[in-house]
C-alpha cells in the first residue's frame, strides 16, 4: 500500500448493527455524544442473523480492517433465531479468517439490551483499539469488473476461437444435457444459436449462461465436437467484464473468498490444522497441494457436516505409507478454477501466478494433488491462461497405481457395496474414467457396482464453480443419489471433494432426506483405510 | 533380510523349473553380470538333457570373489524355484537359513517352516504380454531380494543376454521384478515396525 496509514480514519471498521437491540443504546450514545470512534462506519441492519458468511468475508475482500456484527441478546431476538444463526456465522468466518492468517480477531459479535449504551461503546472503543493495534489489513481490494470487452468483436471471436459454427443444430446436446433431463426448459444447442445469432444481451440467454453445469457431457456428445463448457467459461468471462449479475452460489462466498486470495501480503495458514502424525519434508522437491477443503469443511460445518479435509489427510497418509513425504505450501492459494469458471479470468490469472511463483521459489518440481479440479487447473488450465508452470503435476492416483502396481500390497476386507460418482474434471475432461476405477478394482469390498450412468457419461454432482445452483441442480442430485441406490451399494465411493458436498446437500432435503441418504467416502480415503503391505 | 552382498562372501545359487522357461537363460546372466558387471568370479552348470524338454531344468551358479576350484552346487545358500518339481527335488539340499524364492502361483512350499520369499512371476509376465519374460521378472526380484549382484549390473546383463529387438521389453520386465522385491522388502520393514497400514 503505497501511502502511510498515518491518519487513524485510515482504518476501516465495519459495524454491522441490528436495528432492534443495540440499535437503541447505539442512538443513545449519538444523543449523549459518546466518542464513538472514527474509524467505526456503522452499517444499520434489520437482524444480525441475516448477515451472511459471504457479506462478512466480503467486507473484508472490500478492504474492511476489522469487522463487529452487534445484535440482541440470545432469547431477545426479534425473530428467535436471530442470535444463534449470527453466533453461527461468525464463527465459521472466523475460522476462515484463521486459515486465510487475516486472524479471526478482526471479526467479532457481541450482543447488547437497549439499556446498554456505556457497554456498547467500551466494546466499539476496545475494539478499534485492538484493531489499530493489529495494523492494517493485507487484503488489497481487488476488484471484480476492470476490463471492459468489446461488444460484438469479442463475441464473434469467443464462437470463431471455440468453432461454434460447427454446430449442425442436431441435439444431441439436450438428449443428454443432465440439466435439461431434469426438465430444466435449457438448451445448449438454443444458446449457441442465440449468441450466434447477437442475442447475448437478451435476459434468458444470459440467465442459461450461467445455469449451464460445463460438466461437459454435451462435448462428449457432440458430433462436431463443440467444447461448449469451453464456451460457456468464455461467455462468462464477457457477462462477467460486461456487468452481468453472475448468480453465485452462497452469496457469492466463495468468489469473495477466492478474490481476498488474490491479495499478495496475505500470510496463510492453510496446513496449520494438520494431524502431527503426518510426515512432512519442508525440502522435497515433490509438494503436496491440498486445494480448499479445509475451507470447505468450515463453511459447510453447521448444515451439512462435510469433511473434505478427511481427503487432504487420507492422501498424505497414502504418500507417507509409501514413503513420500512431500513439501507443503503454508500459503496455499486456491488454485483458481471456480473463479476461471465463473468468469473472472483476471483474478483466476492473479491466483495462476501467486501459486506459481511460491512454487518456484520453494524449488517444486512435481506437484500431487487430490482435487480433480485442481489438477485440471494446474495442468492444463495455467498453461492456457499463460501462467507456465514449470512443474510436473501429478494426480495422486496415477502415483498411487503407479506404487501399487510395484506389487507386495494388499487391501483389507472391505464390508461394504460400493458404487462410484465420476468427478467431471477427471472422468470427461481428462477423459481418464478408468483411472479410479483401476484402484477401485484392486480393493477388497463386498461389491462394486456401476450406476447406469457412469464414466464419461456420468451424471454431475449438480452444481460447479459456485454458480447457477437452483430446484433442478437439486432434481438431478435426487435423480443421481436415486441411481447410487438402485445399484444396492451402501457408500458411494467419490473422488472430488465438491461431489460430496453437492450431493450432501440433496441429502438434506427434508422430504426425500432419509431415502436419498448414503454414505459417501473420498476414493483416496478408502484406500488410505485399506491398504496394507503384503 | 537381504542377504547383502559382503566382500569375500561366496554364494552358491540354484535356479530351477521347467525347461523353457529360461531358467539356464537366468542362471547365465545371473552369471555374467557378477563378472562382467561386478568384477567377481563365477561359475554355472546347467542341467539338461532330458530335463530342458520339459522336465524340472537347473542351473547352478556361484558366486565369490576368489578362484572358483569346484563349479558344482551340493548345498545352495539360495534357491529360485519355478515350478513344483523343481521345488521338490532341491529344497532338501537348501542350506539351513538358506534364502528361498519362489513363484507364487506355481509353487506349493510345501512343508518349509521358516521364512521366503515370493512373487507371481509367470502372472506379471502374463500382464506385461509375454510368459515368456517370467525368467527375467524372477531375475529382478532375486536381485532386489538378495543383493547378490548389484541391480545395475544386473540390468545390463540381461540387456546385453536376450534377443536383439527385445531389450527394452526384457529391461521393463527386470524392473518390474526389482520393483516388487523392493517392495516386499519395504513392507516386511513397516511391518517390522509395526506400520502395516496407511
Amino acid at each position: 500500500m503505497p501511502c502511510a496509514l498515518n491518519l487513524m480514519t485510515d482504518f476501516n471498521i465495519i459495524l454491522f448493527m441490528c436495528n432492534w437491540g443495540p440499535h437503541a443504546a447505539y442512538q443513545t450514545l449519538q444523543d449523549t455524544a459518546a466518542r464513538i470512534p472514527d474509524e467505526i462506519k456503522m452499517v444499520r441492519i434489520p437482524c444480525a442473523g441475516r448477515i451472511s458468511k459471504a457479506l462478512l468475508l466480503r467486507s473484508f475482500e472490500m478492504g474492511a480492517h476489522g469487522v463487529a456484527l452487534v445484535g440482541c441478546h440470545p432469547g431477545s431476538c426479534r425473530y428467535g433465531t436471530g442470535s444463534s444463526n449470527a453466533q453461527d456465522h461468525v464463527e465459521d468466518a472466523r475460522g476462515i479468517l484463521e486459515l486465510l492468517g487475516l486472524g479471526k480477531d478482526r471479526l467479532r459479535l457481541a450482543t447488547f439490551l437497549p439499556d446498554e449504551p456505556e457497554r456498547l461503546l467500551s466494546f466499539l472503543q476496545d475494539f478499534t483499539t485492538e484493531i489499530r493495534e493489529m495494523g492494517p489489513s493485507p487484503i488489497a481490494p481487488a476488484g471484480e469488473k476492470t476490463l471492459l470487452i468489446e461488444g460484438n468483436n469479442a463475441i464473434q471471436e469467443i464462437v470463431a476461437a471455440h468453432d461454434v459454427y460447427a454446430c449442425q443444430d442436431c441435439g444431441k446436446c439436450s438428449s443428454a444435457c443432465p440439466l435439461t433431463l431434469a426438465g430444466k426448459p435449457f438448451s445448449p444447442r438454443g444458446i449457441a444459436s442465440e449468441v450466434i445469432a447477437g442475442h447475448i444481451d437478451a435476459p434468458a440467454v444470459q440467465k442459461d449462461i450461467w445455469s449451464c453445469l460445463t460438466c461437459g457431457l454435451c462435448y462428449d456428445r457432440c458430433p462436431s465436437a463443440v467444447d461448449f463448457a469451453g464456451f460457456i467459461r468464455d461467455l462468462r468471462h464477457y457477462l462477467a467484464t460486461s456487468g452481468s449479475n453472475n448468480h453465485t452460489a452462497h452469496g457469492g462466498f466463495f468468489q469473495s473468498l477466492m478474490r481476498t486470495m488474490t491479495s499478495e501480503d496475505l500470510q496463510m495458514r492453510h496446513w496449520e490444522w494438520l494431524p502431527e502424525d503426518i510426515q512432512t519434508d519442508p525440502d522435497s522437491k515433490i509438494l503436496f497441494f491440498g486445494g480448499c477443503a479445509p475451507y470447505f469443511d468450515i463453511f459447510f460445518r453447521t448444515h451439512l457436516g462435510v469433511k473434505t479435509r478427511d481427503i487432504l489427510v487420507d492422501s498424505l497418509r497414502l504418500l507417507n505409507f509409501f514413503d513420500i513425504h512431500p513439501a507443503l505450501l503454508m500459503n496455499e492459494r486456491c488454485c483458481g478454477h471456480d473463479l476461471l469458471w465463473s468468469g473472472d479470468r483476471e483474478n483466476f490469472g492473479k491466483l495462476a501466478q501467486l501459486n506459481v511463483r511460491a512454487l518456484r521459489d520453494m524449488g517444486i518440481e512435481e506437484v500431487i494433488t487430490a482435487c480433480p479440479e485442481c489438477y485440471r487447473t494446474l495442468a492444463r488450465d495455467y498453461p492456457q491462461q499463460g501462467v507456465e508452470p514449470g512443474f510436473k503435476v501429478t494426480h495422486i492416483f496415477d502415483l498411487i497405481e503407479k506404487e501399487i502396481d510395484k506389487g507386495a500390497i494388499s487391501f483389507k476386507e472391505l464390508g461394504r457395496k460400493l458404487t462410484f460418482q465420476d468427478p467431471c474434471r477427471l472422468s470427461r475432461f481428462e477423459n481418464r474414467p478408468d483411472l479410479p476405477r483401476k484402484l477401485i478394482r484392486r480393493l477388497n469390498p463386498v461389491s462394486f457396482d456401476e450406476m447406469p450412468e457412469h464414466g464419461t457419461s456420468a451424471i454431475c454432482c449438480g452444481n460447479s464453480a459456485w454458480v447457477g445452483c437452483d430446484a433442478f441442480s437439486k432434481a438431478l442430485q435426487v435423480k443421481r443419489l436415486r441411481q447410487a441406490h438402485g445399484t444396492g451399494s451402501d457408500l458411494l465411493v467419490t473422488a472430488c471433494p465438491k461431489c460430496q458436498i453437492h450431493l450432501r446437500c440433496a441429502m438434506e432435503d427434508p422430504f426425500l432426506g432419509e431415502e436419498l441418504h448414503m454414505e459417501m467416502m473420498d476414493l483416496a480415503s478408502v484406500l488410505a483405510k485399506t491398504i496394507e503391505w503384503e | 533380510m537381504t542377504q547383502a552382498n559382503k566382500g569375500g562372501q561366496r554364494q552358491e545359487i540354484v535356479f530351477t523349473g521347467f525347461g523353457g522357461q529360461g531358467i539356464v537363460l537366468a542362471g547365465r546372466i545371473l552369471g555374467k553380470a557378477a563378472v562382467i558387471g561386478d568384477h567377481r568370479q563365477s561359475t554355472l552348470v546347467q542341467a539338461y538333457g532330458p530335463e530342458a524338454r520339459g522336465g524340472a531344468c537347473s542351473a547352478q551358479v556361484i558366486i565369490a570373489d576368489q578362484a572358483i576350484h569346484y563349479p558344482y552346487v551340493r548345498r545352495p545358500d539360495v534357491l529360485v524355484c519355478m515350478s513344483q518339481a523343481g521345488f521338490d527335488k532341491f529344497i532338501g539340499q537348501m542350506k539351513e537359513g538358506g534364502t528361498l524364492l519362489i513363484d507364487k502361483d506355481l509353487v506349493q512350499p510345501k512343508g518349509v517352516s521358516g521364512d521366503f520369499f515370493s512373487i507371481p512371476s509367470s502372472r506379471m509376465a502374463e500382464e506385461l504380454g509375454r510368459i515368456m519374460l517370467a525368467n527375467i521378472i524372477m531375475l529382478g526380484f532375486f536381485t532386489a531380494v538378495t543383493g547378490a549382484v548389484s541391480v545395475d549390473a544386473a540390468r545390463d546383463a540381461v540387456v546385453k543376454s536376450v534377443p536383439k529387438g527385445t531389450e527394452e521389453m526384457n529391461a521393463t520386465a527386470f524392473n518390474k521384478g526389482c520393483d516388487y522385491g523392493l517392495a516386499v522388502l519395504k513392507g516386511r520393514e513397516k511391518k517390522a515396525s509395526g506400520k502395516a497400514g496407511a
